[in-house]
C-alpha cells in the first residue's frame, strides 16, 4: 500500500461515494483500489503527494464539520462533504487545490471501474456488464 | 557507404505506398521508420493508452519520454508537452504510421476541394489557395489506392463526390442498428446518405481475412488484418521484392547535402545496448514521409551552409499553415434500441454540406462514430448537466451508454500562415535532435464552419428521434493530430509553396516529400487516402525519374 492506511481508508470511503453501491457495485468492489495502488506505484506516482494532501484535507473538513472520521459520517454527510469539495467551499487550509483535487479523484476512480481489467479495475467486467459493452474478439 | 536508389523516411500512408511502387518497379530503397515493427499484440486493446484516448501513454507510439515538443499556448509562452498530452498534436510512429491503427475511413476529396481559393475567395489573414492539381489529374490514383489496399463501399451512392471510373472492390460494411434512425432522420430532412468508405475488407481481399465487427477498430490493431494499411499492404509488397531495406527504430537525424547544396543520403541514429550508433547513406533521392510536423521538422534541422534556413525553406515556407480537423457534430439520446455492439460503429454519413453552404467557406462530412469503449465513452459522452459522480453519474451509464448516438465531421480548415511548425533549437529529443516547436492557431473563418456543422449534426439527430441533443462550441486553436497537414504545400509558385505538383522540392532535383505535409488544404474529410494516392502519383513519377 502506497497511502498510509488512515488515508487509504478516507480514499475507499470517498471513491465508494463517487461510485456508489446500486445492483451493480461500488467503486472498491469494482476494482478500483487494484487499478489505484498499481497507478501510484507507476504512471500516478507524480500525484501521490497530491493525493496525500487532498485527502488529508477532506478529513480535516470532515472533523471541521461533523467531529468524526470521514469513513465512519452517514452517506449523505459524506456526500455533502464532497459536494463542498467539488464546489471549493472549503472551511480548512488546503496545500492543493480542492476543486482540481475532486475533479482528478472522480477522473481516476472511474478510470478504476471503467477501464479493460489488464488495468486491473473493472473487476468481474461487472461495469461493461451494468452498460452493454461485450468485448469482442479479445 | 551503403547506396540505394531512394531512401524513404517514414514507413506511414505516404512513405510505406512510394516505396512499395519504387521497389517493385526495380529500385533499390531504404525505408527507415523511427517507430517499431508492432505486432496485433503489442499494440494490445488498453483502454487507457490507445491513440483514440491516450490518459497515460500511446499503443503505437511514440513513447512518452524522450520525445517531447514546444507548444506555444494562447499565453505566448512555450509549454513542453509530452506525446499523449494535449497540444502534442500526436500520430502513431511505427510501421504503417497511422495506418496501423486507424478507423481507416477511405474518402476521395471533391473536385472542390482542390478550387478552394478559386470557389470561396481568400479571408483577410488565410493563405488560402488552389491546388496545382485538380481532382482529374488524382482519379486514377484514388483509383489506384482503393484497389490496391482495398475499399469497401457503394461509390452509387456518392452522388455530391466527383466522377470515377471504376466503383469499389468490395460492397460497403453491413450497417447496424444505430443506422436505422439517422437513416430515417435523413430521409425526412430530404438529405443523401450513404454508406462510409473504408479501408476495411467486407469480405476476404488479397489474401486478408474479412471484418468480423470487433468493437476496438480505431486506435487499435485489427485482429484478422481486415483493416488495410500500408504495414500489411504494400511494405510487405516492397520487402517482397528483395529490393526493399526496412530499418525500424531507426530515427533521421538529418538529410545530406553537399557542398553544391545537393541532396546525397541521409544520416540516422539507431540506439543500441543505450547508446546511439550514427549511420550515413547515399541515395540518388530523399522521400521525406514523416507527418506534417516531423516532415516538416526534419527539413528545418537539415540546414547547411547552402541552405541556412533549412531545406526547401528559402522563402519562409516550410512548416506554415499546419492544419487538421476540427471535429464538428452532437450527441443525442435516442430511445429505441440502437445498440448492438457491432463495430466499427461507422455506419452512415452524408456529405451534403461539404459545399454549397450560404455563408460559409466549404463544411465538412457528417457521419455515426466508431464505437467507444465506456471509459472512452465517459472521459468524451456524457452531457455537461450529468453530474460526472454519485448514483446518478452511474446510472446514466448505465441508461444510456447504448442510446447515445453522435454524429460529427472533418471541418474543411482554412489555412493561416501563422500556425505553424518550427524548431525550438532549445529543446532536444532522446536522440539529441531539436524538436518540433507548434505555434498560433487555424484561422478564425474555420469557427463559421464549425458552427454550421454543429447545427446540421443537431438538426440531424432531431430528426432523427434524439430526445436530449447536446453539443459544444469550438474555440480557436492550432490543430494537427492524426489529420495533420499542410506544412509542405504543393505549389507552382515557390515564394507560396514548398514542392511541386510531383512533390518535389523546389529547387531541389531529387528531394521529395509523401505525406500530408503536402495538401493545400484538407477538404472536409479523413485525409488518408489522399495521401494515399498522391504517394501513388509521385511514386511513380520518382520511379520514372531514376530509370
Amino acid at each position: 500500500m502506497i497511502l498510509n492506511s488512515s488515508l487509504q481508508s478516507t480514499l475507499q470511503a470517498a471513491a465508494n461515494r463517487i461510485i456508489p453501491a446500486d445492483d451493480y457495485p461500488n467503486a472498491w468492489e469494482g476494482g478500483v483500489g487494484f487499478y489505484l495502488e498499481r497507478q501510484f506505484a507507476t504512471d500516478l506516482s507524480r500525484s501521490v503527494p497530491a493525493y496525500e494532501a487532498g485527502l488529508a484535507a477532506l478529513e480535516a473538513e470532515a472533523r471541521i464539520h461533523f467531529d468524526a472520521p470521514f469513513v465512519t459520517l452517514l452517506e449523505a454527510q459524506q456526500d455533502e462533504l464532497l459536494r463542498r469539495v467539488e464546489a471549493g467551499e472549503v472551511q480548512t487550509e488546503w496545500s492543493v487545490p480542492p476543486r482540481r483535487f475532486f475533479a482528478m479523484l472522480v477522473q481516476h476512480v472511474a478510470e478504476g471501474y471503467y477501464c479493460d481489467p489488464m488495468n486491473l479495475g473493472n473487476v468481474g467486467l461487472r461495469s461493461w456488464q451494468m452498460v452493454g459493452f461485450v468485448p469482442r474478439c479479445d | 557507404m551503403k547506396t540505394y536508389d531512394a531512401v524513404i523516411v517514414g514507413a506511414g500512408a505516404g512513405g510505406g505506398i512510394v516505396a512499395g511502387v519504387l521497389a517493385e518497379a526495380g529500385h533499390k530503397v531504404l525505408l527507415l521508420e523511427r517507430g517499431p515493427n508492432l505486432r496485433y499484440e503489442d499494440v494490445g486493446r488498453d483502454h487507457l493508452r490507445s491513440q483514440r484516448l491516450s490518459l497515460y501513454g500511446h499503443n503505437a507510439g511514440p513513447h512518452i519520454e524522450g520525445n517531447p515538443r514546444v507548444v506555444v499556448g494562447a499565453d505566448g509562452q512555450e509549454h513542453q508537452v509530452r506525446p499523449h498530452q494535449g497540444g502534442y498534436n500526436n500520430n502513431a510512429a511505427c510501421v504503417g504510421g497511422g495506418t496501423r491503427v486507424y478507423g481507416a475511413q477511405a474518402w476521395r476529396f471533391m473536385p472542390q476541394d482542390f478550387r478552394m481559393a478559386s470557389l470561396y475567395g481568400v479571408p483577410e489573414g488565410s493563405s488560402l489557395a488552389d491546388w496545382p492539381l485538380s481532382y482529374d489529374d488524382l482519379e486514377p490514383f484514388y483509383e489506384q489506392a482503393e484497389w490496391e489496399l482495398g475499399c469497401s463501399g457503394d461509390a452509387g451512392a456518392m452522388v455530391f463526390h466527383g466522377p470515377r471510373r471504376r466503383g469499389y472492390p468490395m460492397p460497403p460494411l453491413p450497417e447496424t442498428r444505430k443506422t436505422v434512425p439517422l437513416k430515417r432522420g435523413a430521409q425526412a430532412l430530404g438529405w443523401k446518405t450513404h454508406p462510409i468508405p473504408v479501408l476495411i475488407n467486407s469480405q476476404p481481399y488479397d489474401g486478408r481475412g474479412a471484418c468480423v465487427g470487433c468493437n476496438n477498430c480505431v486506435g487499435y490493431a485489427c485482429p484478422t488484418e481486415a483493416k488495410n494499411g500500408t504495414q500489411n499492404t504494400l511494405i510487405p509488397r516492397a520487402l517482397s521484392t528483395g529490393n526493399c531495406e526496412l530499418i525500424s527504430e531507426a530515427m533521421t537525424e538529418r538529410i545530406e547535402t553537399d557542398a553544391r547544396g545537393n541532396v546525397t543520403g541521409v544520416t540516422y541514429l539507431i540506439e543500441e545496448n543505450g547508446a546511439l550508433r550514427r549511420e550515413m547513406v547515399r541515395s540518388k533521392v530523399v522521400v521525406v514521409s514523416a507527418g506534417a510536423i516531423e516532415s516538416a521538422r526534419l527539413l528545418l534541422n537539415s540546414s547547411s551552409n547552402k541552405h541556412p534556413h533549412g531545406l526547401g525553406n528559402e522563402h519562409d515556407q516550410v512548416g506554415r499553415n499546419l492544419q487538421g480537423h476540427y471535429y464538428s457534430g452532437a450527441r443525442a439520446i435516442i430511445e429505441e434500441e440502437i445498440y448492438d455492439g457491432i463495430g466499427p460503429g461507422i455506419t452512415i454519413s452524408t456529405t451534403q454540406f461539404n459545399h454549397g453552404n450560404a455563408g460559409v467557406i466549404g463544411g465538412a462530412m457528417l457521419a455515426d462514430d466508431f464505437l467507444k469503449p465506456p471509459i472512452d465513452f465517459w472521459h468524451t459522452s456524457l452531457p455537461p448537466d450529468v453530474p460526472r459522480w454519485g448514483s446518478e453519474g452511474k446510472r446514466w451509464m448505465r441508461d444510456y451508454y447504448h442510446r447515445t448516438l453522435y454524429v460529427a465531421g472533418p471541418v474543411q480548415e482554412i489555412p493561416n500562415p501563422d500556425g505553424r511548425v518550427q524548431v525550438a533549437p532549445h529543446v532536444r529529443d532522446k536522440f539529441g535532435i531539436p524538436v518540433a516547436r507548434l505555434s498560433g492557431t487555424t484561422h478564425a473563418a474555420t469557427l463559421d464552419v464549425a458552427e454550421f456543422m454543429r447545427e446540421r449534426a443537431e438538426e440531424w439527430l432531431r430528426a432523427s428521434g434524439g430526445t436530449k441533443i447536446w453539443s459544444a462550441r469550438h474555440t480557436l486553436r492550432l490543430s494537427g493530430g492524426q489529420h495533420q497537414a499542410g506544412t509542405c504545400r504543393m505549389g507552382d509558385d515557390p515564394r507560396t509553396s514548398v514542392t511541386d505538383r510531383f512533390g518535389r522540392v523546389h529547387a531541389h532535383d531529387n528531394l521529395f516529400v509523401a505525406d500530408g505535409s503536402l495538401h493545400v488544404t484538407n477538404g472536409g474529410f479523413n485525409p488518408v487516402l489522399t495521401i494515399m494516392a498522391l504517394a501513388f502519383r509521385s511514386g511513380q513519377h520518382i520511379a520514372q525519374a531514376l530509370s
